[in-house]
C-alpha cells in the first residue's frame, strides 16, 4: 500500500470521526491534500465562535494516528473570507490544492 | 529547540503563574474582579502554549484574544486528551460542548472582547450611562464557575491542562 493512500485514508478516517461527532459540521476542507506528511484540516462549522483569524492546533502523530494533524475550525462566513484573502491562511497553507469534503463523502 | 517552541514554554510558564495567582488570591481576601483577571490571562495563555506549535503567525496569535474557545473546541476532539480522561469520543466531544458557554464568559472578560461591556480590568459605561468600577461589580461568573457542575468541571480541566501540558499538548 503507497503512503500516499495511507495517508488518504487516515485523514478521510478522521474526517468521518469529525462528522459523526459534530452535527454542524459543513464542510471540510484538506488543505495541501498533497502533503503526504502531515494533514491540514479546515473545518467548516457553523456553530463555531467566529475569531477573524484562523487558529490552527497541531496535535503530534502518536501510536493509533500516524501522521501529525494540524487542524482549524472556521465559520462558513470566515471560509468565504479566506477564499477572498480577507482572513489569512496559517504559514505555508494554500489554496492551491485543496479538497473539500461533505458529510455525505465520508460518512456510511 | 526552535523559536516556536521557546515561545511554546514562554506562553506555558506565565500562564502557569496567572494561575497560580488566581488560586493564591482567596474568594475572602481579594476583589472577584482579580481573580478573574487572573483567571481570563491563564486560560488564554494556555490556549496560545497549545496553538503556538500550530502553523497560525506569531502574529495572529498574539493579537488575537479568542483563543481559549477555540482551544476548547480542538481538545473536544483531540484522542490524547481522550485517553488521558479516559473518556469516549462522543462523551469528550459532549461533555466539553457543555463547558464552551462558561470558556466563552471567561474568554469575553478581555477587555478587547468585552465590547464596553463589564471586564475585570478597565472601568466601563453601561447603555444607560453608568459608569462602572469593575471592584464594585459582582461578577456572575464567578458563582457560576464555583457553584455549577460546568464550571467546577472546566476549572478542573483548566488546571489539568495546565499541570500536565507536557504530556498532553507535546
Amino acid at each position: 500500500m503507497s503512503q500516499n493512500h495511507n495517508i488518504i485514508s487516515a485523514a478521510e478516517s478522521l474526517m468521518q470521526e469529525h462528522f459523526e461527532l459534530e452535527p454542524n459540521l459543513e464542510q471540510i476542507i484538506w488543505i495541501n491534500s498533497d502533503k503526504t506528511t502531515e494533514i491540514r484540516l479546515l473545518e467548516i462549522n457553523s456553530e463555531t465562535f467566529p475569531a477573524g483569524a484562523v487558529l490552527s492546533f497541531y496535535f503530534a502523530p502518536d501510536d493509533d494516528f500516524p501522521y501529525a494533524t494540524i487542524m482549524a475550525e472556521i465559520t462558513p462566513d470566515e471560509w468565504q473570507k479566506v477564499q477572498r484573502h480577507e482572513i489569512p491562511l496559517p504559514e505555508g497553507w494554500t489554496l492551491e490544492s485543496y479538497k473539500v469534503y461533505s458529510r455525505e463523502m465520508v460518512t456510511v | 529547540m526552535t523559536e516556536r517552541q521557546h515561545w511554546q514554554m514562554a506562553f506555558l510558564k506565565q500562564a502557569r503563574l496567572d494561575w497560580e495567582a488566581y488560586q493564591r488570591t482567596s474568594q475572602a481576601v481579594w476583589p472577584t474582579c482579580h481573580r478573574l483577571l487572573f483567571l481570563q490571562m491563564a486560560s488564554e495563555k494556555l490556549s496560545k502554549a497549545v496553538l503556538i506549535t500550530g502553523h497560525s503567525s506569531l502574529e495572529t496569535i498574539t493579537q488575537s484574544h479568542a483563543a481559549f474557545v477555540k482551544f476548547m473546541q480542538v481538545a473536544s476532539k483531540d484522542r490524547k486528551l481522550q485517553k488521558v480522561l479516559g473518556m469516549k469520543k462522543s462523551q469528550q466531544k459532549a461533555q466539553f460542548k457543555t463547558l464552551l458557554p462558561l470558556a466563552q464568559e471567561i474568554e469575553l472578560l478581555a477587555p478587547a472582547l468585552a465590547q464596553s461591556g463589564p471586564n475585570p480590568e478597565y472601568p466601563w459605561k453601561d447603555a444607560s450611562g453608568n459608569i462602572s468600577a469593575p471592584g464594585d461589580y459582582s461578577f456572575p461568573l464567578m458563582k457560576r464557575l464555583r457553584e455549577t457542575p460546568q464550571g467546577i468541571q472546566l476549572l478542573r480541566y483548566t488546571e489539568i491542562f495546565l499541570k500536565r501540558f507536557e504530556e498532553l499538548f507535546m
